[in-house]
């Protein structure tokens, strides 16, 4: 009754209206603002910091440095090592070393520009190649963060058995999230004297641990709340505003609030890691996949992020969506003093897609195979075996997506000198890689008989609070108007886990049917089924104590064996195939995308409006990925010069769901959030390859760069 | 945040000249979608003087051939003005095309001009039209040629005192005309390139040629020199070669050779040889 339905958001009417609360809109009597000072330099000791100028400036209140944290300088969502403030050295450009507090954002920020900081230089490690090589110790540890190993059968064997063999090596660059809303948020102690921390975030239970460790509080004296968020994509996994809120609200026993401009969320936020990837390919002449070799480095900066998580995950899905006998693939992430990489809308993948799929078409190219012939005759099945040696026992409707489109492709005509057309295929591990990562939700019959959701997952724009209210409707068989959506409370929920990895819809969906079936047996005990009313039911149990019940749900798989990579990293996939159009003028490298069709095996759609507008932002971003964005540290400071798409760049985009089941999800559903984006920028460069006949192997590939191509073809014949 | 300054809302040009030239200190806003984003980087004024209020600076009106267009009408509007889009077509497709609609709805042909971008999208069509600007002060008018005008990168020769007050434009009948820009996305974003152009011929003998290459050199220029080449000749392949060959050369004698060239001279070369050609180039 409500899967598969396109309920109207939760959250559109506050939002279209405007009334909706985003952590820039976050206000309080008596607040202060926070702002940082950031280092200047890549690399550098803090010889001397003078702070009196701050403090001239009237309105300052304090200055804060890492003297003042009470308890561990250090956060990290995979590994403790980036500290809140800088101490003695500095990193990357843009480290926090200071927060200054004033009464107001004016002068907060005058006072920011008026500490003086004397930096005692050392030379910058900027290039991840040399940095493995290199003497020049970023971090205690090594210039190594991250080695991941995949291997399966013999890829020698498996190159000797092929008839063609296709090698070249795939750049990508540092990306930005680009959120609407910079970070921000809003840190005050309560009457109870507990920190609360409201902000634009991705996650609220991780991030109390994190402020507990900082401020050397227990837990439960810390309360997160998730304000109305503005887009994550990765970048509001990290702790952003919210360490120093804690702390700066923790020193003043204020409210405070803070939010990043534009320029300063560019220059500290994470980006999507840039990599070079060597991959080499072996097929037999009957387009059957023999071998594939890859070699992935990357720079990763000062700190680990997410870096360890994007390494591993980047070797685990390095083939693509085939199967392939014999794989080897090595993964290495190198710090430098670059900006700190994390987690970016397909943690790795989208870069490994942008390689895997332009090898598939030079490989079915000097074969004479159909791009779509090949893709499904290697394509991932029921019974397929991955290259983590995973067996596909359900769900896999990969050469479904390919088979929807199939009619499209076969009849697709070339409208003008110019015009092409290219297929993308991505398959995506929903959830964390090889690790445990639970969610829980709490399901309440409560006051007045409403049926409550306590929830810890984010809502942050992609849709999960529809979603798991609709998983809750159907489940409890209750009206729309018997529920209510508590989300994003530490408080109030449990720990739901990050809005990441693709993981709410399934992980938390999951938990909260689990939770909804709890309370689906009491009222049927109750008599609801029958005609009893929650109001009846409710004033008859409450005084038994809170209705409350508790749904869990951590997706089967196991950790990756260390020498191999081989073993169950998670316990289902997304499988999806974009086929897009694209029209390249020659006299100016200028390429429209001018449609696209996006084929996705979600398990079920629980909400296909909502599906169709991640799919449709997903595109977007790839679009942006594949032809025009670009963070040049140094250089890249605001919107002015970091292009993202605009509505004038958008392709129609026609979309198709399969669903073929996941038995552990909920309904069936699996998620959809960074499948979106991962197969659009490699559908653009093999429709770039086929409208003009160049090869693309650096991304972005802006009109500079594919105008360069096609004169270097001209020139070469 | 912006620098602190004090708001003077000119009602009419002669307050606007008036307190130009009464204040010490003071910019003018005319728009504000070039002003206001170098404030926002520190730059300082005691006073801004708004022009938006003053409805003589605004509009389009034509005589005797001539478009007489007010500094303060902005991009929007030329855009969609069917005067300006009969008679200045080339004017009117760049309009369209700058910066976003909210900035279009801003920003205005005077500060566009003041501003005096390279990439500036108005410039180009306006040379080919042989544009003239009127400068207003206290002391009086003056005319002046808007490739004189422009003495440089984002610089100009106007005075303290002086309010940019109308373009004057010759309108352009029977001629193919039009306006191109290359950028690395479809809208909203600045000029890597720009080309505007006006063609008259008759019986496949060009009788007019005129050319104008923005956000290539320091300043957007006329090739004179292969336009006069043009004119009289037939439009033959040979011809039109040896045409933006000669616009190559002239680039390079301006402006020397550049990193960005290996990319924008075959732009150019490979835009003009479809326009001159007689193809489309949109």
């Amino acid at each position: 009754m409500f899967i598969g339905r396109d309920l109207d958001r939760v959250d559109a009417l506050e939002k279209v209206l405007g009334t909706a609360e985003f952590a820039h809109d976050l206000r309080m009597e008596g607040m202060l603002f926070a702002c940082v000072v950031r280092s200047a330099k890549p690399h550098a000791l803090l010889a001397g910091i003078e702070v009196q100028g701050a403090y001239a400036v009237p309105g300052v209140l304090r200055v804060v440095s890492y003297k003042d944290i009470p308890g561990q300088n250090t956060y990290g969502a995979l590994r403790k090592d980036q500290p809140f403030l800088a101490s003695q050295r500095v990193r990357y450009v843009g480290e926090p070393i200071l927060i200054v507090i004033g009464e107001n954002e004016a002068v907060a920020r005058e006072g920011a520009a008026r500490v003086r900081i004397d930096y005692g230089e050392i030379d910058a490690v900027l290039d991840p190649a040399g940095s493995g090589k290199g003497h020049a110790l970023i971090v205690d540890a090594g210039n190594v963060l991250a080695y991941k190993k995949l291997r399966k059968g013999d890829v020698e064997k498996g190159f000797a058995e092929s008839d063609v063999v296709v090698a070249h090596t795939y750049e990508t660059t540092w990306i930005d999230h680009a959120f609407l809303e910079t970070e921000a948020g809003i840190g005050y102690v309560d009457e109870g004297g507990r920190i609360v921390i409201r902000s634009s975030t991705q996650n609220i239970h991780y991030k109390r641990a994190e402020i507990a460790r900082l401020l050397a509080m227990p837990e439960e004296r810390i309360r997160v709340i998730q304000a109305t968020t503005g887009g994550g994509f990765g970048g509001k996994l990290d702790v952003t505003v919210e360490g120093f809120l804690a702390l700066a609200a923790y020193l003043l026993k204020r409210p405070v609030f803070m939010r990043y401009t534009r320029e300063e969320s560019f220059l500290s936020n994470t980006k999507r890691h840039p990599l070079s990837i060597e991959y080499t390919t072996g097929a037999r002449s009957d387009g059957v996949l023999t071998a594939v070799k890859v070699n992935i480095t990357g720079d990763t900066g000062p700190y680990a992020s997410y870096g360890d998580a994007v390494c591993l995950r980047a070797a685990v899905h390095a083939t693509g969506p085939y199967e392939v006998a014999n794989v080897w693939a090595d993964s290495k992430l190198f710090t430098t003093n670059g900006p700190v990489s994390g987690a970016m809308r397909g943690f790795g993948v989208p870069q490994l897609a942008f390689a895997h799929e332009s090898q598939l078409d030079e490989v079915a190219a000097l074969l004479g195979i159909d791009p779509l012939d090949i893709r499904i005759k290697n394509g991932l099945k029921r019974g397929s075996i991955t290259a983590t040696g995973q067996v596909l026992s359900a769900s896999a409707g990969f050469v479904e997506t390919l088979k929807k489109l199939e009619p499209f492709w076969r009849a697709r005509k070339k409208r003008k000198a110019g015009s092409g057309f290219g297929l993308g295929c991505m398959y995506y591990g929903i959830g964390n890689t090889g690790v445990a990562n639970p969610a829980r939700a709490l399901v309440e019959l409560g006051e007045g008989g409403k049926v409550i959701l306590h929830t810890g997952a984010c809502e942050i724009g992609q849709g999960s609070d529809t979603v798991l209210l609709q998983v809750l409707l159907e489940t409890l068989g209750t009206a729309r108007s018997d529920v209510l959506l508590d989300r994003g409370d530490t408080d109030t929920s449990k720990d739901a886990g990050s809005s990441s990895a693709s993981r709410q819809t399934y992980v938390s969906g999951k938990a909260v049917q689990e939770a909804a079936l709890g309370l689906r047996t009491l009222l049927d005990k109750a008599g609801y089924y029958r005609g009893r009313s929650l109001v009846d039911i409710y004033c008859a149990m409450k005084d038994g104590g809170r209705l409350l019940f508790d749904g869990f749900f951590n997706p089967p798989a196991t950790g990756l064996d260390e020498a191999t990579g081989q073993g169950v990293p998670y316990a289902t996939y997304a499988f999806a195939t974009h086929m897009t159009e694209v029209e390249v003028e020659e006299s100016t490298g200028a390429c429209r995308v001018k449609h696209v069709y996006a084929a996705h095996d979600v398990g079920k759609g629980i909400n296909p409006k909502g599906i169709r507008g991640q799919i449709c932002g997903g595109v977007a971003m790839g679009i942006g990925l594949a032809l025009m964005e670009e963070f040049i540290p140094g250089k890249t400071a605001s919107f002015d010069t970091y292009y993202i798409p605009t509505s004038m760049d958008m392709p129609r985009v026609d979309v198709f769901l399969v669903e073929d089941e996941e038995p552990t999800g909920p309904f069936g559903a699996k998620g959809v959030g960074e499948p979106a984006l991962i197969p659009q920028a490699a559908s653009v460069v093999n429709a770039i390859r086929d409208a003009a006949g160049v090869a693309v192997y650096e991304l972005p590939c802006h009109v500079e760069r594919l105008k360069g191509l096609m004169e270097k073809k001209k020139m070469t014949g | 945040m912006l620098p602190q300054f004090s708001y003077v809302a000119a009602r009419n040009k002669q307050e606007a000249l008036s307190s130009l030239a009464s204040l010490t200190g003071a910019a003018l806003l005319a728009g504000g979608t070039d002003l206001l984003v170098r404030m926002q980087k520190g730059e300082t004024h005691r006073y801004v003087i708004d022009l938006g209020g003053v409805a003589e600076l605004a509009g389009v009106t034509e005589e005797d051939g001539t478009l007489r267009i007010g500094g303060g009408t902005t991009h929007g509007r030329i855009a969609i003005h069917p005067t300006v889009r009969r008679t200045c077509a080339s004017l009117a497709s760049a309009c369209s095309l700058v910066g976003s609609p909210q900035i279009r709805n801003m920003g205005t042909l005077g500060g566009n001009l003041v501003n005096a971008s390279p990439a500036a999208d108005s410039i180009a069509p306006l040379l080919v039209h042989d544009a003239v600007v009127t400068l207003e002060s206290m002391d009086g008018e003056r005319a002046e040629t808007l490739s004189r005008f422009i003495a440089g990168p984002y610089r100009t020769t106007i005075g303290n005192r002086e309010i940019l007050t109308s373009v004057k434009v010759e309108t352009l009948d029977g001629y193919h005309e039009g306006y191109r820009r290359i950028a690395r996305r479809a809208g909203w974003a600045i000029s890597r390139l720009s080309l505007a152009w006006a063609l008259r011929d008759a019986d496949g003998i060009f009788t007019d040629v005129r050319i104008a290459v923005g956000s290539c050199t320091p300043v957007p220029f006329r090739p004179r020199s292969a336009e006069a080449f043009l004119i009289g000749k037939g439009r033959k392949k040979p011809v039109v070669e040896e045409a933006v060959k000669m616009v190559l050369d002239e680039i390079r004698r301006i402006a020397g050779m550049r990193p960005s060239f290996a990319y924008k001279l075959p732009v150019v070369r490979d835009l003009l040889l479809s326009v001159l050609g007689g193809g489309a180039c949109s």
